[in-house]
């Protein structure tokens, strides 16, 4: 039933744990899926140019939720945070040919992108479109 | 002799339809025509009407588990072994709506998201959406890292000890927030006992693994 992209995922899962909430550039999202009682962590660790240099992710779920948070991580990494916030859940569906009833597991993957981005701005005191760098400068 | 059959009170489809066999009227929500006797498609009542209850999540097992035979008996194939083959086919459409319903009722978690479906709480808009409590979602993350390191049985059935006592007090608030017609509240310890659920089933994996 899983494609071939996500046992590849599933089975050599990139960019598996964490980095610590506190330090400084790192943002975190914490998701979850009410109907499947499935977990998602993603963590996001902001350069100097505002560019994402690393992620991180930890998911309790099935295959298609591990695979679409692994596959997330290695799409956000070297982005500005306005790029990795206009990744859809259906570009991951569509990478990872999900069948419709698991859809909902790359909802998950972009709704932690987003919290994670989200949870960085608050910390750092930045609001969106204001990262510093040239391409939010313009979009603002 | 269809009004027998409307008992409980609830739902919607109080009003007649036609019979498909006699096209005489017939309740909505009657299991049979009572003018020409023949068995009445399922029809849209909910889980609650279709077994006769009424529409609560505090309900007495026995007697769910005795409208279900009841029914069920009325319903059973051999009962209609020597008829058309539309009305076995309408019958056996009943013995399944029927089943939905008391497997949906018999348990307490899908009772309770199924009353919370009914009052437009929860909703396939709803169920895409992430979980808002980060609280718990810290704790799931949390409990989730624990059996992923738990080594041996005995600390995995620890886990399990106290996730199930967790599970049974979710069961009362549930059970209190529906009494008190309080949705929200309902709706949180449902989620949060999803996730208790989720725990406890991992765990047993977990377990039967090492015992193999």
């Amino acid at each position: 039933m899983y494609s071939e992209k996500v046992v590849d995922h599933y089975e050599n899962p990139r960019n598996v744990g964490g980095f610590k909430k506190e330090e400084a550039g790192i943002g975190t999202g914490l998701v979850g899926a009410p109907a499947c009682g499935d977990v998602m962590k993603l963590q996001i660790k902001v350069g100097a140019d505002g560019r994402i240099e690393d992620a991180r992710f930890k998911t309790f779920g099935c295959g298609s939720a591990i695979a679409s948070s692994s596959l997330a991580t290695e799409w956000v990494k070297g982005k500005t945070l306005e790029e990795a916030e206009s990744i859809k859940n259906t570009e991951i569906a569509q990478y990872l040919s999900l069948p419709p009833v698991k859809i909902h597991c790359s909802v998950l993957a972009e709704d932690a992108i987003k919290a994670a981005i989200k949870d960085y701005r608050e910390k750092s005191g930045s609001p969106a479109g204001t990262d510093g760098n040239a391409a939010g400068k313009a979009a603002e | 002799m269809a009004v027998v059959q409307q008992i409980g009170g609830n739902g919607a489809n109080a009003g007649f339809v036609s019979c498909w066999a006699c096209k005489g009227p017939v309740a909505g929500r009657a299991l049979f025509c009572h003018t020409c006797g023949a068995v009445q498609p399922p029809g849209s009542v909910d889980h609650f009407a279709r077994l006769g209850l009424e529409r609560s999540f505090d309900i007495d097992h026995d007697h769910l588990e005795k409208q279900y035979l009841g029914f069920q008996r009325v319903l059973h194939p051999d009962r209609f072994a020597g008829k058309p083959a539309k009305e076995r086919a309408i019958a056996e459409s009943q013995a399944v709506a029927l089943n939905e319903a008391y497997e949906t009722l018999d348990d307490p978690l899908k009772r309770a998201q199924y009353l919370l479906r009914l009052a437009g709480i929860i909703s396939e808009g709803t169920i895409d959406k992430t979980v808002a409590d980060q609280a718990l979602l810290m704790e799931a993350m949390e409990k989730r890292e624990a059996l992923s390191e738990a080594e041996g049985v005995d600390a995995i059935e620890q886990l399990m000890v106290e996730e199930g006592k967790g599970a049974i007090e979710l069961l009362s608030v549930i059970s209190k927030a529906f009494a008190a017609d309080d949705l929200a509240a309902a709706n949180r310890a449902v989620l949060r006992l999803t996730y208790a659920r989720k725990l406890l089933e991992e765990a047993r994996l977990k377990r039967a693994a090492l015992e193999e």
